[in-house]
Order: C-alpha cells, then structure tokens, then sequence
C-alpha cells in the first residue's frame, strides 16, 4: 500500500517538499459510522493527486479533514509543516493556506462576482481592497469570465459559476487547491471549460489533491491516482499503472464499472 | 377605452357564475360604501377629533416646549426622504434610470394631498397649516435631492449614512425629554401618537440586534448559551404580553436597587423590546435554516473567523430571507403597543380613552376609534412600504432585472 513513485515535475525547494502529510487517519461519524478506516496520504509540492472511487467510499470526507471542515478522531495530518490539531489558531492558519473547490460552487449569492473574489483577501490577508480588485481582475480574465465581473453569481451558467470559484480559491494565494468533485454537479456541456482551467493550473506546479470520476483528466495530469473504497485507501499508483495494470483487485473491478 | 373595456369584460364577466359573484360583490361593497359615507359625511361630528387634534398627536406635552417637537418632525420628514430616496434610486450612479418611478409619483402626489386636506379639514389655525405644508415640503424636496444626487455620493459616505438613523433618534430622545440646556419634560407629560410610536421605534430598535443573538445563541455550540437562549424565547413566547406588561411594572422596582427602576414609561418600552426579541429571534433563525451549510464551509475554507464568516457570507443572507416575518413582528409590535392603555400610558388608545371618558364627548366613541384605526393604518403601511423598499434593495437579482 505504499506510494509508488511520482512522477511529479515540481522545481524541489528543499525541505518544505511534503505539504500534506496523513497518517492512519480515522474518524467515525456521530451515528457511529465508519467513514475513514485509518487513511495515508502524502502529497508533494507541485503534485496533482487524483482520488477515485465508488461513492461512499470517503473520498469527500478524506479531503475535508485536510481543511479541517471533518475532524477525525485517530491519526494525524501535517499541511505545509503545520499539524492539525484542535488549536483554533492552527486551524484559521491551515485553511488560510488550502484552498477549496466545492461540488455546489457555493459562492456567496448576495456579492458580485468580483466581491466573492476580494471578500476573503480583504478579510483575512488584511491587504487594501484596490490591490486585491486587480488581482481578482486578472484571475477573472484568466478564467475567461472578467466580463461577467460585476453579475451575480445566479446570474451565470454553472459552468462559469464553478470557474468563479475556482478564481476565488486562488485569490488567498493558497499553496494546496483541494476539489472536491467540481464537475459532478455540472451539465454535460460545461464540465469542459473547468476542466481546462484546472489543466491549466496543474501544468503551472500548482499543487492540488481532486476528487473526480473524470478519467480523461486524470490520465492527462494527475501525478499520481489514488483509489478508496469503503474508507480505506486501496491503492495508490501512477496513473498509467493505474488505468493500464492495477495491483490490486478492489481497482480492478471499480475501472471495470467506470471505464 | 376599448381594450379597458374588453379587458374588464374578461376579467369580470368571464363566465356566468364569474358575472354573477362580480355583481353580488359589487352590490355588497356599494351598500358598505354607501353606508360607511352616509355615517362619516352625515351621522358623524368630527369636533371630537378636531378639538383633540393635539391631545391625540402629544398628549399633555407643555405647550410652550412644542416647538421641539416640531424640530423633530422636520428632521424626521428629511430623514424620511433622504430614506426613501436611497432606498428607490438605483446603487449605480451610471444607472439611475426613472427619479420618480410611477409609484413613488403616487406616493408623492398623495402625501401634498394629505397635507394640504388634513390640516383644513381639523380646523387647525392658519400658522400650523403653514407648518405642516413646510414639512411635507422638506420631506418631498430631501425625496428629490437624494434620488438625484444620492447615487453619485462617494460609496463610504453612502455607507455611513445609516449610522444617522440611531444618531437622530438620539437626538430626538433629548428633544422630547429635555436636557443638554432643554428645561426637562416629565415622561407623565408624554402621550397620543408620539409616545406610541416612541414606544414602538425603541422597542424595534433594541429587539433587532437583541433577537438576533438570540437566534445566535440557540445555534450556539456552548450549551449554557443554547439552553439558556431557547428558555428565554420559549418563556417569553408562552407568556402573554399583558402579563409581562404588568409584571414589569410591579416586579422591576423589587428587582432593581432603589431608585434604579426606570421610569414607567421606560419600564414599558423595555417589556416591549424583551417580548419582542424572542419572537424577532425565531424569525432570524427561520432566516439562518434558510442559509445553506455550504456557505458557512466556502467562508471558512477561505480563512474567515466564524464571526467573519457570520457577518459577512451567513448573516446577510439569513436576514434577507426573514426580512419579511421580521416587519410582521414589527407592525404587529406596532399594534401591540395599545396594550400599554392597560397599565396607565397615555399612548393613543389611552389617550382616546380620556377623551371619550370627556362628558363634552359623550357618545363619540366611533369617531374616535376610527381615527385611531387609520392613524394605526398609515404607521402600518409606512412600515410595509419601506420594507418591500428594502426588499428589492436587497434582493439581486431584482437589482439585476432593473439594471
């Protein structure tokens, strides 16, 4: 069950190498369920890591103790050297550095585009609302929606809402992306213009841990694809292994029913 | 013409029953109509209400001390335009598109109306006429100047200008009670509509932020705080009002050290904003069920404090959805207020009561009901206008379709 080896292109910078690092996590939900069944994980700088697996299989939960939207009740987890623990303050400092892409979007449907963009900058980094507009400014352009910067986010397809979403993790200057399944809640048509701008996040070394059912995105970028079921991690391969040869027959039979 | 007709036709006269129910109504509401005239221009002697004009709008407010209260009228008629013209002038200064949208033009041609009618029709001297035309002439023309002008302000200013609601009800406190250089004025002197809706904006002003922490507090994590919120709003929401009332007044002055209990008039309007809160917090927390959790994950996933995130992502939104039920606990505060007759006030069911109690007045208890059901009609429907104001103020995607 150890990592094979990544393949990942990431200029190294030293020690601060591993941003996520998870160790035997568990967590059991108040209704007593089992939903992670002690989980490793570990991430380099510059990875894209991939998560698949059958629903229910504790992908969401597994990625949400990252920013500490689950607590778990055994094991650990470190991101970018700092220890999640139930310290608030470490908390705030953990999420202030991950950024997240939710299934349902969820941007702030009473602010403009471009104000669900400056809200946190402004916020918490504590920086001036004119610097942060320009940076939203360019994000938008990059996401190909700066024209729609001053509709509200209702306003917009859902593809656009999720691109949206995505400029707005990456106005904190986040050093982890994490997404959660962000083409699910997608029509058929739309699920193509976020996937580009995830590409084109993964070939600037932006690190980022996905959980999706995209295969074809997968194969294209991840660095390396990690499979769950039933709350364990069931393999963890680079992804033409993964797609060509699994090691494992939990793999086999999942690739069997996607592909 | 034509169309009108046809549409009126169709409207009305769609089928044989539809006629038939159009015509009983018509017949029904003509024979109310007819009636309720023939009492009004006829049977009724408005001299009631025309020698108690002032008793019922001040109560026994000393005469020569009126003229703050004048004061506070115009200040309010140009806070209520400056209001109602922000409120109903597009946020975008390049977008300002109608000044005088065709219902505010209604509004407008109804208050001149009204001001020029009513001050007639009671009799009142000719110096008071003049002011009441003043006013209303303040109130339409600050309507014009912040509609014209209002959207160009600079966005800062345009969001500090709330903050001058409170400070003019300050301001309005020492006009009415005296002090800062004012010879004082007894709150036993105080009485008609200004004590009522003195009553009623405290009371509004004060259960808004007190219900929404309790509807914070029934959220709570920390089970002291929940517990201790939903004992509050389930006790207060099990008691009847008057009950409170009176309790309020004998149980404060035990309660508090001597000479610390406020006095009557005070101690009401406290009984109002507690009763009040417990209602206005379960309307907030309708409003926050309202939020979806993912709102609450996005601000926190961004870094955001839970204050932060409360304030800025949950709060707006959960307030937006209960703003409707949370006017509706106010116009019904607004109402509520007649309660205090019961234990002594002078507000505008007790005052009315003096006045019928009048030998000279034997008998007209019609009139004045009806001048205090209209009076309470008008105080209502401001509240209900300014609030759908608001509403689409807040809503975006009206915001949108009128951009």
């Amino acid at each position: 069950m150890s990592p094979t080896s990544s393949r990942s292109p990431a200029p190294t910078t030293g020690s601060g190498d591993l941003m996520i690092e998870a160790r035997g996590v568990e967590k059991w939900y108040p209704n007593g369920f089992h939903a992670l069944r002690g989980c490793d994980l570990t991430v380099q700088r510059g990875e894209v890591v991939v998560i698949m697996g059958p629903s229910g299989s504790g992908k969401s939960t597994f990625i949400r103790t990252f920013n500490a939207l689950e607590d778990f009740q055994k094991g650990s987890i470190t991101v970018d050297g700092i220890a999640l623990t139930n310290d608030l303050r470490q908390i705030d400092a953990i999420r202030r550095e991950v950024g997240m892409v939710f299934q349902q979007f969820n941007l702030f449907p009473h602010l403009t585009v471009l104000d669900n963009l400056c809200l946190a900058p402004v916020l918490v980094r504590k920086r001036p609302k004119a610097e942060v507009k320009e940076q939203a400014m360019a994000l938008l352009r990059r996401v190909g929606i700066a024209e729609q910067a001053s509709k509200f986010p209702g306003q917009l397809s859902g593809g656009q809402q999720q691109r949206v979403a995505i400029a707005r993790a990456l106005c904190m200057e986040p050093r982890i992306l994490l997404f959660d399944e962000p083409t699910s809640a997608l029509d058929p048509e739309m699920v193509r213009e976020v996937l580009d701008v995830m590409l084109s996040l993964a070939a600037e070394h932006i690190t980022m841990v996905v959980v999706t059912h995209e295969v074809k995105f997968a194969r294209q970028v991840a660095s390396r694809v990690v499979l769950m079921a039933e709350g364990e991690v069931v393999e963890v391969a680079d992804p033409e292994t993964f797609f060509t040869n699994p090691s494992q027959e939990r793999s086999r039979r999942f690739l069997d029913q996607i592909l | 013409m034509d169309t009108l007709l046809r549409r009126l036709r169709h409207e009305l006269f769609a089928s044989k029953v539809d006629g038939l129910i159009t015509l009983v109504l018509l017949g029904l509401i003509g024979a109310g109509g007819a009636g309720f005239l023939r009492w009004a221009l006829g049977q009724a002697q408005w001299a009631v209400v025309r020698a108690n004009s002032t008793l019922f709008a001040l109560g026994r407010y000393p005469i020569e001390q009126q003229w703050r209260l004048w004061l506070l009228t115009a200040l309010l008629a140009v806070a209520t335009g400056i209001t109602w013209g922000m409120l109903r002038s597009h946020p975008r200064p390049d977008r300002v598109g109608v000044l005088w949208p065709r219902n505010d033009r209604i509004a407008a041609v109804l208050l001149a109306l009204l001001a020029l009618g009513l001050p007639l029709a009671l009799g009142l001297s000719g110096a008071v006429q003049l002011r009441w035309w003043g006013i209303t002439a303040l109130l339409l023309l600050w309507r014009w100047l912040a509609g014209r002008f209002g959207p160009g302000l600079p966005p800062l200013l345009k969001r500090l200008l709330p903050l001058g609601l409170p400070l003019l009800y300050l301001l309005g406190m020492v006009l009415i009670h005296g002090g800062l250089g004012l010879s004082p004025v007894s709150s036993s002197e105080w009485g008609g509509l200004m004590l009522t809706l003195l009553e009623a904006s405290f009371a509004i002003l004060l259960c808004f932020p007190l219900g929404v922490l309790l509807a914070l507090g029934r959220r709570s994590e920390l089970p002291l705080l929940r517990w201790g919120s939903v004992l509050y709003i389930e006790f207060i929401r099990g008691a009847p009002l008057i009950t409170l009332l009176f309790l309020g007044q004998n149980m404060l002055g035990f309660l508090l050290p001597g000479g610390m209990a406020p006095e009557r008039v005070w101690r009401a309007a406290w009984v109002l904003t507690l009763f009040a809160a417990a209602y206005l917090a379960e309307a907030v927390r309708s409003g926050l069920a309202a939020v979806p959790r993912g709102q609450l994950e996005a601000a926190r996933s961004l870094g955001m404090s839970l204050p932060q995130a409360f304030a800025s992502v949950v709060l707006p939104q959960a307030l937006r959805v209960a703003l409707p039920s949370m006017v509706g606990q106010f116009i019904s505060l607004l109402q509520d207020t007649t309660l205090l007759s019961l234990i002594g006030l002078m507000e505008l069911l007790g005052t009315a009561r003096t006045v019928m109690a009048n030998p000279a007045f034997l008998g007209r208890n019609a009139e004045v009901y009806f001048t205090l059901a209209v009076l309470f009609w008008c105080c209502c429907a401001a509240l209900g206008l300014g609030s759908r104001a608001l509403e689409r103020r807040l809503d975006p995607a009206a915001l949108a379709r009128s951009g």
